[in-house]
C-alpha cells in the first residue's frame, strides 16, 4: 500500500521524517518495502499490508494505525454544507468534506438486491457530470499511489478507494435499462464484456450487477464495457456497496481477474462504509468541478451487520504474552484503534469496529494490545519442562548413522529435489507407478521422484561436466510411488577411481565390488546381512551382468535362514540412462539404492554380548574346479546346507581362470574356518567335516579338488 | 731461509686444507676422492712429501718424516671416522621417504544444509525437545484446513501449492511412540507447503504438553532464483502446555540463535499467519556487523530469520485441545536461510547443485 505522506497528514498530524514513521510502523506490523522521496519534498511510503488487514488498504486506515502508534488523534471526514472548489491541495490537503446526501427509498434509480447474502448492502446515487480530466493535485496523488489517472469521474472513484478503502463504480445512467439496478447471480450462460474488452461467460454462482435486462458489471470485480462512463456521459449512477468476500474471491479466481476492488472485497470491506464513501465521492465531484450530485442516496441494507462484542480478560493477556499490561495501556491502544471498551468482570467487553474483519476472538484483541504496546515489552523467559522429554525418534539417529557411514566411505552428501522429469522417472520405475504433479512448474519437475537416483545421477553428471572425474555422492531422502506411497531410502553413485590414487600403486576405477562393498557395510550397520542376487532381467537403469538385487536377512552365527527381504538394487548404470541425465556415456557409474525401513527391521533392539572364543580356530583352504557359470553363492549355499556345527566362516579368497584351467571351468579357492566353543578341535574332526564338504561340492557342482 | 721451516708450513697448509674439506665430504665417493688427493700412491700430496724425504739430510729427514707421518695418520684416521659417520647417517635399507604423500582414504562431506539441520536438532534436543519427521506428501486437512486455512482462505495464496495428479499414501512417523500413523487415514493429495502440517498430526495423536521440532523438506511452486527453490527445508517448532507464553517464545529463539550465531539480539515484529495469534517475524541482530549495518543485513542491522507466533485457538480446536486450558507457540525456520547466513552463501541454488568442490568445504 503506497501512502503519500501529505495525504496521510490530511488525517493525522504525524511529525517526523518518512524514515522515522517507517521505522515505527515496521515494528507495529507494517513492514516498509520502500520510501520514495518526491521532488516537492513529499514522500511515498510503501507499507506491506498483511492479508488479514484489508482495513489498512487505504490512507485513512493507515492513518488510524499511525495515530495509534504515535499517540495522536485521527481526523475524520465530516459532512459540510459549504463544499468549496479546491483547485489545489490546501494547507492540510483537500478538506475532508463529505456531501450531505438524503437517504431515500427510491430516488432517480431503483435498487433491488436479489441475493442479500452475497450483497448485504448496496448504495447508489445519481449525479450530473461533465467528463474531463481531474485537477493536477488529484492526478498527482493517484500517481503517487500507483494508479494511473484517466478521467475526473474514474479518478474520483479511485481516489475514494485509496483514501477510504471503499471500492466504487460509476455507470453511465443512460445505459442502465429501466433505471434499475438489480444485484443478482448470473444467469446460466450469461455473458458480459468487461472493461478490459474481454467477453466473459459467467456462471450462476457469480454475483452480477444488472439493469432491468442484462448484467452490467461483475459485482466487486469489474464493470461492464457497455455501461462504461465515456466522454459523452451526462448522468452517472455511482455504486458503493458491500459484497460477500468469499463470493468475490471465487469469482475473481474463476475469471482470472484481479482488480484493486476485488483485492479489497475478497479480504473484507467495512459494511458501514458505503454511504460515507458515497458522500465523499459526491463532495469530491463538487470540489473538482466534475459534476453535481442530486443529493439523494438509495441505501439498500437488507442484512445489517452488527459489530461483534468480545470478552477480553486481563489474566488472559498476561497468560498469553508473559507480561502484564496496565489497564490504561489496554484501553488507550484499543480505543485509538476504534474499539469501544466497557468494564466487565475480570476485564472488558470490547465492541469491534465492523471494518476489523480480522478481529473475531479474544486473542485478536490481545494481539492488538501487544502490537501497539510493543513486542519489545515482552520479556525473555524460558518454557518450563513439566514432563520428561519423550524418547528420541530413532529415524533421526538412524539417518545420522547412515550419514557418518557414507562419508566415512568417501561419499559426499547430496541433496536433490523431490521431483524430476517424467523420462528420468521412467528410467527408474514403471510408468504406472509414477506419481505426476497436477500443476508442475516445468517439465523438469513434472513427477515425484520414484527413486533418489535420477537426482544423484544428474548431480554426478554436473560434476563430471565441470571437470571432476572421481565422484562419490549419496543422499538420504524420500521417494514416492503409487503402490508404496512415500518411503525413505539411501542411494549412491560412484564414478572414477575405485580407491584414492596413490604413487605407490596402480590406479583402479570403481567396479561392481566397490559398490557391493558399500551395500554390505550398509547392511552391517543395521545388523543385517546382505546377499546379492543376480538379475537376469535387470531394471532399465542397470547393465545386464552387473546388476543385483539386494536381499537382506538377519545375522546369525552360522548364517541360519531367517526371513529375508528385498531391500534394493545395486549395479552398473546403463550408459543411455546416464546420458539422459547428463552423465557422459563413456563414464562408468555404479549406483545403488536401499529402502531404509526394510533394512532397519533387522536392527537388534537388544544385544546380548558374548565373550570372545576361548579355543583356537582351525583354517582349511581348498581349491576346487567348477563350471565358470556357477555363482559363488551356490557353492556357499551347498556348504551351508550341510549345517556343520563347527564351521564358523566360509570365504572365497581366490577365483582363477586361464592357463592350467580347462575351458569353461574356474578355480575357486575357499577358506573354511572351524571352531568349537568347548574344546580345541582335532585334525580328524576337521578332516571329517572337510570330507563332507568336498563330497557335497562334488555331488552338487561336479567340483573336483585341485 | 730454512728448508725445514718451509716444508713445515707446507704440512700445516695441507692439514688445514684437509680438515676443511673432510667435514664437507658428504658421500663415500667424496671421501674417497679426498683421501686419494692426499694419500694416493701415485699422486697424493702427502705421498709426494714422503717422496721428498730422501733428498733431505738425515736429521731433517727424521724430524720431517715424523711430521709427515703424523699428518698421514691423522688423515687416515679422519677418513675412517668420516666413513663411519657417513655409514651411521645412511638410512636403513627399509627406510622410506616420509615426505611423500600419504595413502589417503577418501572421506566424504556432510551437506551444509544437513550440518545446520543437525546443529539445530542438537540445540533443541538439549532443550528437551522431541525431534521427529513427518510425511512430505500431505492432505488438505493437515496442511491447510486444520491450520485455520479453510478452503478459499486468502492466505492459501501466500503458499503456491503443488498438487498430486493422484492421491498416494504418505510417509509414516512417530512409530517409536506407538502412534498410529494417521498418514494412512487420508490419502495425500499435495506436497506439503510447510512443516506446520506436523503440528496437527502430532497434536491429534498425543495429548499436551508438546515440545517438538520437525525438520524436513517442503515444496512450493516457486521458480529457481538466487533466493528461491521449489523445494526447501524447514524446521517446525511447537511448544504447548499450561502457561506457555510469548515470553517463552522469545527466550527460546534467543537461546537457539545464540547457540547458532553467537551472542545476538533478537527483535519481534508483528506479522500475520493464519495459524498463530499474535504472529511475529523474528529478526536477529546481524552477526557480521553486530547491528552496525552492512551488505548482509542491507544496512539495517537486522536479519529476518523466522516466522512465529502463539498457536491460534482455532488450531487447538481443530486438534481437540482446549484453548482455555493450554497455550503454545509455534515457529518455522528456513534451513537454507540459516545456512546462507552461517556460511555466507549468496545463491541458494548452490545447495542443490551438489558440486563436490562446494561440498568439500564443509566438515
Amino acid at each position: 500500500m503506497k501512502v503519500l505522506l501529505s495525504w496521510l497528514r490530511d488525517f493525522v498530524d504525524v511529525p517526523g521524517r518518512p524514515e522515522e514513521i517507517a521505522a515505527t510502523m515496521s515494528v507495529r506490523g507494517f513492514a516498509v518495502e520502500g520510501i520514495e522521496h518526491l521532488a516537492d519534498g513529499d514522500a511515498v511510503i510503501d507499507f506491506e499490508v498483511t492479508g488479514n488487514r484489508p482495513d489498512c488498504m487505504s490512507v485513512s486506515g493507515m492513518a488510524r494505525e499511525v495515530a495509534t502508534a504515535f499517540g495522536l488523534q485521527v481526523r475524520r471526514p465530516a459532512v459540510s454544507t459549504s463544499i468549496r472548489r479546491a483547485n489545489a491541495a490546501g494547507e492540510n490537503g483537500p478538506a475532508l468534506h463529505l456531501a450531505s446526501l438524503k437517504t431515500v427509498e427510491r430516488g432517480d434509480i431503483e435498487i433491488v438486491i436479489e441475493s442479500p447474502e452475497l450483497c448485504p448492502r448496496y448504495a447508489g446515487a445519481v449525479a450530473e457530470v461533465t467528463i474531463g480530466p481531474s485537477p493536477e493535485w488529484m492526478q498527482s496523488r493517484l500517481r503517487a499511489a500507483g494508479v494511473r489517472p484517466t478521467s475526473n469521474l474514474v479518478d474520483i472513484t479511485n481516489y475514494v478507494l485509496l483514501e477510504l478503502g471503499q471500492p466504487m463504480h460509476a455507470f453511465d445512467h443512460a445505459t442502465i435499462a429501466g433505471g434499475q439496478i438489480r444485484v443478482r447471480t448470473a444467469r446460466p450462460g450469461e455473458t458480459l464484456k468487461t472493461l478490459d474488452g474481454r467477453q466473459r461467460t459467467l456462471s450462476p454462482d457469480m454475483l452480477v450487477i444488472a439493469d432491468a435486462e442484462h448484467a452490467v458489471a461483475v459485482a466487486g470485480v469489474m464493470g461492464g464495457a457497455d455501461s462504461e462512463v465515456t466522454a459523452e456521459t451526462k448522468t452517472i449512477v455511482l455504486e458503493s456497496a458491500h459484497f460477500n468476500a468469499l463470493s468475490v474471491r471465487r469469482t475473481s479466481k474463476a475469471l482470472g481477474l484481479k482488480t484493486e476492488a476485488s483485492m479489497r472485497f475478497e479480504r473484507g470491506t467495512d459494511p458501514r462504509l458505503p454511504v460515507t464513501a458515497m458522500e465523499r465521492a459526491c463532495a469530491l465531484l463538487e470540489m473538482i468541478g466534475a459534476g453535481t450530485a442530486r443529493g439523494t442516496v438509495v441505501d439498500r441494507y437488507p442484512v445489517r451487520v452488527e459489530p461483534n462484542v468480545l470478552k477480553l480478560r486481563r489474566e488472559r493477556i498476561t497468560g498469553l504474552l508473559g507480561v502484564s499490561i496496565p489497564d490504561g495501556d489496554v484501553r488507550r491502544v484499543l480505543e485509538a484503534l476504534g474499539f469501544a471498551l466497557r468494564d466487565a468482570d475480570a476485564g472488558w467487553d470490547v465492541t469491534v469496529p465492523t471494518r476489523r474483519v480480522d478481529v473475531t476472538r479474544e486473542v485478536d484483541l490481545i494481539e492488538e494490545v501487544a502490537r501497539h504496546c510493543g513486542f519489545d515489552r515482552i520479556p525473555t523467559t524460558f518454557p518450563a519442562l513439566t514432563v520428561p522429554p519423550p524418547p528420541l525418534d530413532p529415524r533421526i539417529a538412524r539417518t545420522r548413522q547412515l550419514r557418518a557411514l557414507a562419508t566415512g566411505q568417501g561419499f559426499s552428501e547430496a541433496v536433490t529435489f523431490g521431483f524430476t522429469s517424467a523420462p528420468a522417472a521412467e528410467a527408474f520405475a514403471a510408468s504406472e507407478a509414477i506419481v505426476p504433479i497436477k500443476n508442475p512448474l516445468s517439465e523438469a519437475f513434472a513427477v515425484l521422484r520414484p527413486s533418489l537416483l535420477p537426482g544423484l545421477v544428474e548431480s554426478a553428471g554436473r560434476n563430471i561436466r565441470r571437470g571432476q572425474r572421481d565422484v562419490q555422492l549419496f543422499e538420504v531422502g524420500n521417494r514416492f510411488t503409487r503402490q508404496d506411497g512415500e518411503s525413505q531410502a539411501i542411494a549412491f553413485i560412484w564414478t572414477g577411481a575405485g580407491r584414492t590414487p596413490h604413487w605407490s600403486e596402480r590406479t583402479r576405477d570403481v567396479d561392481f565390488f566397490d559398490a557391493a562393498s558399500f551395500v554390505s557395510t550398509l547392511a552391517d550397520t543395521f545388523d543385517a546381512a546382505a546377499r546379492l542376487q543376480p538379475l537376469a532381467t535387470p531394471p532399465t537403469y542397470l547393465v545386464a551382468g552387473q546388476a543385483a538385487e539386494i536381499i537382506a536377512g538377519g545375522k546369525s552365527a552360522n548364517g541360519g535362514a531367517a526371513s529375508t527381504v528385498r531391500v534394493g538394487h545395486v549395479g552398473r548404470l546403463t550408459p543411455n540412462v546416464g546420458e539422459l541425465l547428463g552423465l557422459p556415456a563413456e563414464v562408468a557409474g555404479y549406483v545403488g539404492e536401499v529402502d531404509i525401513e526394510s533394512l532397519a527391521q533387522f536392527r537388534r533392539t537388544a544385544l546380548k554380548a558374548t565373550a570372545p572364543p576361548r579355543f583356537p580356530a582351525i583354517d582349511r583352504d581348498i581349491s576346487i574346479l567348477v563350471d565358470d557359470t556357477t555363482p559363488a553363492q551356490a557353492v556357499r549355499d551347498t556348504v551351508r546346507t550341510l549345517a556343520l556345527p563347527q564351521l564358523v566362516s566360509l570365504r572365497e579368497f581366490d577365483r582363477y581362470a586361464g592357463k592350467g584351467i580347462p575351458e569353461g571351468k574356474v578355480s575357486l579357492s575357499l577358506r573354511l574356518t572351524f571352531r568349537a566353543a568347548d574344546r580345541t578341535l582335532t585334525d580328524a574332526e576337521v578332516q571329517s567335516a572337510m570330507d563332507d564338504v568336498l563330497s557335497a561340492l562334488e555331488t552338487k557342482h561336479g567340483a573336483a579338488q585341485r | 731461509m730454512s728448508e725445514t721451516a718451509s716444508d713445515r708450513s707446507t704440512i700445516d697448509a695441507l692439514r688445514e686444507d684437509f680438515r676443511a674439506r673432510i667435514a664437507a665430504a658428504s658421500t663415500d665417493a667424496a671421501v674417497k676422492t679426498l683421501a686419494d688427493e692426499f694419500l694416493s700412491r701415485k699422486s697424493g700430496s702427502v705421498t709426494g712429501l714422503m717422496k721428498t724425504l730422501g733428498t733431505l739430510p738425515p736429521d731433517a729427514r727424521r724430524e720431517f718424516g715424523a711430521l709427515v707421518n703424523a699428518l698421514k695418520q691423522e688423515i687416515e684416521t679422519s677418513v675412517d671416522e668420516r666413513r663411519q659417520a657417513l655409514a651411521a647417517a645412511r638410512p636403513p635399507a627399509d627406510a622410506v621417504d616420509v615426505t611423500l604423500p600419504p595413502r589417503t582414504r577418501a572421506v566424504g562431506h556432510v551437506h551444509p544444509l544437513m550440518l545446520v539441520r543437525q546443529q539445530v536438532e542438537d540445540i533443541f534436543t538439549h532443550m528437551g525437545y522431541e525431534i521427529l519427521e513427518g510425511p512430505e506428501v500431505e492432505d488438505d486437512f493437515h496442511n491447510f484446513e486444520a491450520l485455520n486455512m479453510p478452503p478459499d482462505h486468502p492466505a492459501r495464496d501466500m503458499q503456491d501449492t503443488l498438487y498430486l495428479g493422484s492421491p498416494i499414501v504418505g510417509g509414516t512417523w512417530g512409530a517409536h511412540r506407538g502412534s498410529v500413523p494417521d498418514a494412512q487415514v487420508r490419502a495425500a493429495t499435495l506436497l506439503r507447503t510447510h512443516t506446520s502440517a506436523m503440528q496437527i498430526r502430532y497434536m491429534k495423536t498425543f495429548p499436551p504438553p508438546v515440545r517438538i521440532i520437525v525438520p524436513g523438506r517442503v515444496y512450493r511452486r516457486d521458480n529457481l532464483d538466487l533466493t528461491h527453490t521449489p523445494m526447501f527445508q524447514q524446521f517446525e517448532g511447537l511448544v504447548v502446555g499450561e502457561g506457555v507464553t510469548m515470553a517463552n517464545l522469545k527466550g527460546t529463539f534467543k537461546a537457539m540463535l545464540t547457540a547458532l550465531f553467537g551472542d545476538v539480539k533478537i527483535r519481534l515484529r508483528p506479522s500475520f499467519f493464519p495459524y498463530t495469534e499474535p504472529s511475529a517475524e523474528v529478526d536477529m541482530s546481524c552477526h557480521k556487523c553486530a547491528g552496525a549495518g552492512c551488505a548482509i543485513c542491507k544496512q539495517t542491522g537486522w536479519l529476518e530469520i523466522l516466522g512465529s507466533g502463539m498457536v491460534h485457538p482455532a488450531v487447538f480446536e481443530a486438534v481437540g485441545y482446549d484453548p482455555d486450558a493450554v497455550t503454545g507457540f509455534a515457529f518455522g525456520i528456513g534451513i537454507e536461510r540459516l545456512a546462507m547466513l552461517k556460511y555466507g552463501v549468496e545463491d541458494i541454488r548452490l545447495f542443490y547443485e551438489n558440486d563436490v568442490r562446494f561440498l568439500e568445504q564443509f566438515s
